[in-house]
């Protein structure tokens, strides 16, 4: 199976599963009249599981040797490791603070992104890293009166 | 109307809006022209500044950067050859071959230049289209709205490129996340999971942000690490660099190209990112010389970027008058009128009339002002090209947190964009359209909400919807739309196979 049929089949099984999951949720939902709060959840619901059937059947008629126009030449090393970081830091951010773990976040993705024909400078992001965690966390902070979580400095800054 | 212009006046012309202005529209410019950098990025990354600002302050703020960022796109799309943002793809057709000619700095001052009066037009179309519109649409009860909601969301879908399958359910999808909080009408609690923070429902700037930002970002790291540092050819500016001969020749593809770029903008969903693409086609099909286009002649940018900007204006006039977003943009800006408490739609120019006015004189202020700084500050824009993307990237990310968090000091609302980040990355690798999604998420309460309304009102029949005749209009141009488009992917469908079968 090509990569391309291979693709729109997962896309009409997510399509379809979603559409599954969100209709035994909307079936769950207290019944008072036809027309109540579960009408619209029943309508998209349905319409997503059929949106789904209908992705998988136009899948299963593609050209079996359809390989797509253009090559995957994305660097999905790269991007897991930035997902990975992305989600430690949304994840982190109320126990550890915001300086603290925009300063880690900020330095550990400035060495992922780093271009490779490029050397990785320590210092110098690091010292990035905390002079932009300082300065949005002043300006935020004090300029706009918005309370960040500042975790394990609490002790420090206020 | 001219009291309110007055009060309006009085607004904007103070220190502080002014300077907001100037901010917006400069930083806007940054953000349209690094590639990778949208207006829609640029407005969430200011937002969380507009929650401590008036609304009229916070609100000048993000046009400047509206409009900053779509004609900033030029810059790149000229000198680099890449286009900034969506808005000025076509631009890189003949802006590209006029550097390669020498001719840069020609194509940059037709490109400031027509970006500025396709922008001012637009205005002009808002300002006298906007107010009669709001007044039609004090009418309109909910039958109207339902079909508004429906007619805008099947013409997302079939407007969409791509997939309609995929459209649709890009579109229900985001309809889907709009029933999560307190159901319309009765109020019962649906898809919380006990979730105190559900009960709203999803606010809808964390998922734009997650959406559009996040999710740009992960896009970017995919070759961020391939990347080459471009070469930026530098260019000395002189004026515009073209003759009143040419500027003559120019406009009638001018004012087509407006027209074409308003009239995009109006349309809910789509905007500069599609206008500037189907004015480029129309001043080529037209042309007396359309073998010229592509090979660096200025019809080509004069279109591309008079369309690409005037849906600016019209982007504003369906969010102003009924609360519908003209683009991603506008839906931003939606976002920030609930911030300080607006609701946008046809009341606004009842209730709100000087903001409103504040607001056309802030869009007029700001293009005067992109025209000005992208005319003399060309030099300092290019330097802004040269910012590493793996340094810029990640601060950005951390304004969008921050932009999060604030909306109402929690940490849910940051787990929110992270969500709706990887959600917006899953669209773009399964080539799934976002703008639908938004336009779900956004039109669905207002949708369902009418739908239960306009039920009440006709004691549970249906036949309400269409009985009324607005309602019944947007109806029947809605199943239209969907009706021409399934028969064109059929057609098209058909030619293919002929041909296929043809070849073999």
């Amino acid at each position: 199976m090509s990569n391309l049929r291979k693709r729109e089949f997962a896309v009409g099984i997510v399509f379809l599963l979603v559409g599954l999951a969100y209709l035994w949720m909307t079936s769950q939902l207290p019944r008072k009249q036809f027309i109540d709060a579960a009408f619209v959840p029943y309508v998209l619901a349905i319409t997503m599981c059929l949106l789904g059937a209908f992705q998988l059947w136009e899948a299963a008629r593609m050209p079996a040797g359809d390989t797509g126009k253009q090559e995957d030449t994305a660097d999905y090393r790269t991007v897991v490791k930035t997902l990975a970081l992305i989600v430690a830091y949304a994840a982190l951010l109320q126990p550890l603070g915001f300086p603290l773990m925009t300063v880690i976040y900020l330095f550990a993705q400035f060495i992922v992104l780093t271009p490779r024909d490029k050397a990785i400078s320590y210092p110098m992001y690091a010292t990035i890293a905390v002079l932009s965690s300082a300065a949005v966390y002043a300006t935020f902070r004090y300029a706009f009166d918005m309370l960040l979580p500042v975790g394990v400095l609490s002790a420090f800054i206020n | 109307m001219l009291s309110l212009f007055q009060q309006g006046l009085e607004i904007v012309f103070t220190f502080q809006v002014l300077g907001l202005i100037f901010f917006g529209t400069v930083v806007g410019i940054i953000f349209g022209a690094i590639p990778g950098l949208t207006a829609t990025m640029a407005v969430a990354l200011f937002l969380p500044i507009t929650y401590s600002l008036s609304a009229s302050a916070g609100i000048a703020l993000l046009i400047g950067l509206y409009i900053g960022g779509v004609s900033g796109g030029l810059i790149s799309a000229i000198l680099l050859k890449i286009p900034g943002t969506p808005a000025s793809v076509a631009t890189t057709f003949d802006g590209g071959p006029m550097m390669e000619k020498g001719e840069g700095a020609k194509a940059l001052g037709v490109g400031i230049f027509y970006s500025f009066v396709g922008t001012f037009l637009s205005i002009l179309a808002l300002i006298f289209i906007a107010p009669t519109l709001a007044k039609i649409a004090l009418s309109f009860g909910p039958h109207e709205y339902f079909s508004i909601a429906i007619f805008s969301l099947t013409l997302i879908i079939t407007l969409s490129t791509g997939s309609m399958v995929k459209g649709i359910f890009s579109g229900a999808l985001g309809f889907m996340f709009s029933t999560v909080g307190i159901a319309p009408v009765d109020a019962i609690t649906r898809f919380t999971f006990g979730q105190t923070e559900l009960n709203s429902g999803f606010d809808i700037l964390p998922v734009l942000i997650g959406l559009f930002a996040i999710s740009e970002i992960i896009k970017v790291a995919e070759e961020v690490k391939h990347e080459q540092q471009a070469t930026i050819q530098t260019v000395k500016m002189k004026g515009f660099g073209f003759s009143l001969k040419e500027f003559f020749e120019q406009g009638w593809n001018c004012i087509r190209s407006t027209l074409i770029g308003t009239g995009i903008g109006i349309l809910p969903g789509i905007g500069s990112g599609t206008s500037n693409i189907v004015a480029y086609m129309v001043a080529k099909k037209r042309s007396k010389t359309p073998e010229k286009f592509g090979k660096g002649c200025i019809d080509g940018i004069v279109a591309s970027e008079a369309a690409s900007c005037s849906a600016v204006g019209g982007a504003m006039i369906p969010l102003l008058t009924l609360g519908i977003p003209g683009d991603t943009v506008t839906a931003m800006l939606l976002g920030g009128f609930m911030i300080h408490g607006i609701q946008p739609g046809p009341l606004l120019f009842m209730s709100q009339g000087p903001l409103v006015y504040s607001i056309f004189i802030a869009m007029v202020v700001s293009s005067v002002m992109m025209l000005v700084c992208e005319l003399y500050g060309v030099r300092i824009f290019v330097k802004m090209l040269a910012i590493p993307k793996h340094i810029l990237l990640p601060i950005i990310l951390v304004l969008c947190v921050v932009g999060a968090f604030g909306l109402g000091n929690r940490v849910f609302d940051v787990g929110t964009i992270v969500f709706f980040g990887l959600l917006g990355y899953g669209f773009v690798k399964c080539k799934i359209p976002q703008t639908p999604f938004i336009i779900g998420l956004i039109l669905g309460p207002m949708a369902e909400t009418n739908l239960r309304r306009g039920l009440m009102l006709s004691d549970g029949n249906f036949m309400g919807f269409l009985t009324e005749p607005i309602s019944a209009t947007f109806l029947a141009i809605a199943a239209a739309s969907v009706g021409v488009h399934v028969y064109q992917t059929l057609r098209t469908r058909r030619e293919a196979s002929v041909k296929t079968a043809a070849a073999s």
